[in-house]
């Protein structure tokens, strides 16, 4: 091998390591989750119920279909391939080749989670796409506020005391805030009066407290849960081992690591190997008894 | 009753025609060795995925008759817990004990070496969120229930059997390994918008009586 060309070899490998080194997008990939979710939600008082359309970007087959949400109506979370999606939003009824009231893209990215919503009046409706907290520090919960009601189109919310919004106006969506774990009163305060729901906040999860037009012109609360934690967080792995099949054991406790099981696939393939070579000899000896018999 | 077709009649082939064949007797023997050793083969997935010939079956405890349980009618849902573990791909067949966490505040691991757990402050699986199922290894002297964890690949299953007869069953997605000193703590147990499992075993280098990393199995809800 010449020196130019093993020159040119290692540039050539240079440049594939910085290739794979180099991820093509910005969003880095996510470890632990091959899925993002997605769930559509229906929260602009005044627009008639909709049929809601799902499609891989591009595609013209719907995904999903949801028939004639009304307002105040969420989806539950659907687990979808990360990637672009398509949401379009038609009048109820309408054929699935109508042209959308409105639609919108939302990219999703493995291990997150959107709320896309109809948000506003129906003469000014926006498909917005919300991101949706899965985190929340522990012991904590996260909790954000849509303000969704036109009756009450400015609203103070507390919890247990606690201020989460002040002067909140339609069509507005907080940032999540963290608050203590249990149950307790949600205080929703507009113009036309309060309204209290006493809501249980487990350790660990994220909700989403929605504030619609009830009925009589007061407000309603509309809780939803976004993720579902774990209340109490172990510290740390779990020791799950004593290494009676580590490759070579140091500094094993009193107990002698004795013979190693060997196991592996080093052993078990040549069974396989023998297996099939005894099932040769069979097919050959039976058929040569019976070429032996004609 | 007494009608056989003939091709109803697979052992006279054998036994009538050629009673006495020499070649014919050592055909049959062989052909009976090796029809074991391929069921033994079959019973533990692909050459290339089959590793250690682990064979874990449940104990006997029958887990889905709990005689002493009223039946509270009231709300049945609140008292189910996940009693059993299916991994075909690993033939891991396993029942579960309860883990809590320990003095430290750690998860307690198995006190079975044969049986996996189910952290108990975790979801149920099939709820809403990350229900966490841990088991060990290897014991001092050879594999134990989650000995092949590491060997799961994406879209293998994992179906999880309840108190109440119910089985829900979930899909790998990933599988990790973590240092111990580094355990990504909000990648486990953090919240998730939808019914999730993690399964918890050792692996890595081992050092001083312990295993240095732990593997990590992230799987969801199979659609339906």
């Amino acid at each position: 091998m010449s020196a130019r060309i093993r020159r040119r070899t290692t540039a050539c490998l240079t440049a594939l390591t910085f290739a794979f080194l180099l991820p093509p997008t910005a969003t880095a990939a996510d470890t632990t989750s091959t899925i993002g979710w997605v769930r559509l939600a229906h929260l602009s008082p005044d627009t008639p119920p909709v049929d809601v359309y799902l499609y891989p970007y591009g595609g013209t087959t719907a995904q999903l279909t949801l028939k004639h949400v009304a307002y105040g109506t969420l989806s539950p979370y659907e687990s979808l391939a990360p990637g672009d999606y398509l949401v379009a939003m038609r009048a109820a009824g309408d054929a699935a080749t109508a042209d959308p009231v409105i639609s919108t893209q939302v990219d999703v990215t493995a291990g997150r989670a959107y709320t896309v919503a109809g948000l506003g009046t129906a003469s000014a409706l926006t498909l917005k796409v919300l991101s949706d907290n899965l985190d929340t520090p522990p012991g904590k919960v996260s909790v954000r506020i849509i303000e969704a009601s036109l009756h009450n189109p400015t609203a103070s919310v507390d919890a247990g005391g606690e201020t989460l919004a002040t002067g909140l106006r339609f069509p507005d969506v907080t940032a999540y805030q963290t608050l203590d774990p249990g149950v307790g009163a949600v205080r929703v305060s507009t113009q036309a009066g309060d309204k209290t729901a006493q809501l249980d906040f487990a350790a660990g999860s994220t909700y989403t407290l929605a504030v619609l037009d009830g009925a009589g012109g007061s407000p309603q609360i509309l809780d939803l849960s976004d993720a579902t934690g774990t209340s109490v967080l172990p510290k740390g792995g779990v020791n799950t081992g004593f290494g009676g099949t580590a490759a070579q054991p140091t500094g094993a406790p009193t107990q002698p690591a004795g013979p190693t099981t060997q196991q592996g696939r080093g052993s078990v393939v040549p069974a396989g190997w023998g297996v099939l070579l005894i099932a040769a000899v069979v097919a050959v000896l039976f058929g040569l008894s019976r070429q032996r018999r004609k | 009753m007494s009608w056989k077709p003939k091709h109803a009649r697979p052992w006279s082939w054998f036994g009538r025609r050629r009673p006495a064949g020499k070649i014919g007797t050592i055909a049959v023997v062989l052909a009976a060795v090796a029809g074991a050793g391929l069921w033994v083969l079959s019973h533990h997935g692909t050459a290339g995925r089959a590793s250690a010939a682990v064979t874990i079956e449940a104990s006997p405890s029958s887990p889905s008759a709990p005689a002493s349980a009223p039946s509270s009618s009231a709300t049945p849902s609140a008292a189910v817990k996940p009693v059993s573990v299916d991994i075909p791909a690993i033939n891991v067949h396993t029942t579960l004990q309860m883990l809590g966490l320990d003095s430290t505040g750690a998860l307690e691991a198995p006190t079975n070496l044969t049986q996996a757990g189910w952290y108990t402050g975790g979801p149920v699986p099939g709820q809403d969120g990350p229900a966490v199922i841990a088991g060990h290894v290897d014991s001092f002297r050879g594999p134990a229930v989650f000995f092949n964890l590491k060997a799961l690949k994406q879209g293998d299953a994992v179906t999880i059997g309840l108190s109440d007869g119910r089985r829900v069953t979930f899909h790998v997605m990933t599988v990790q390994n973590y240092p111990k000193d580094a355990f990504p703590t909000t990648d486990v147990y953090g919240a998730r918008p939808d019914p999730e499992l993690r399964l918890i075993t050792c692996g890595g280098a081992f050092a001083a009586g312990h295993y240095l990393d732990n593997v990590v199995v992230y799987a969801a809800l199979a659609s339906t």
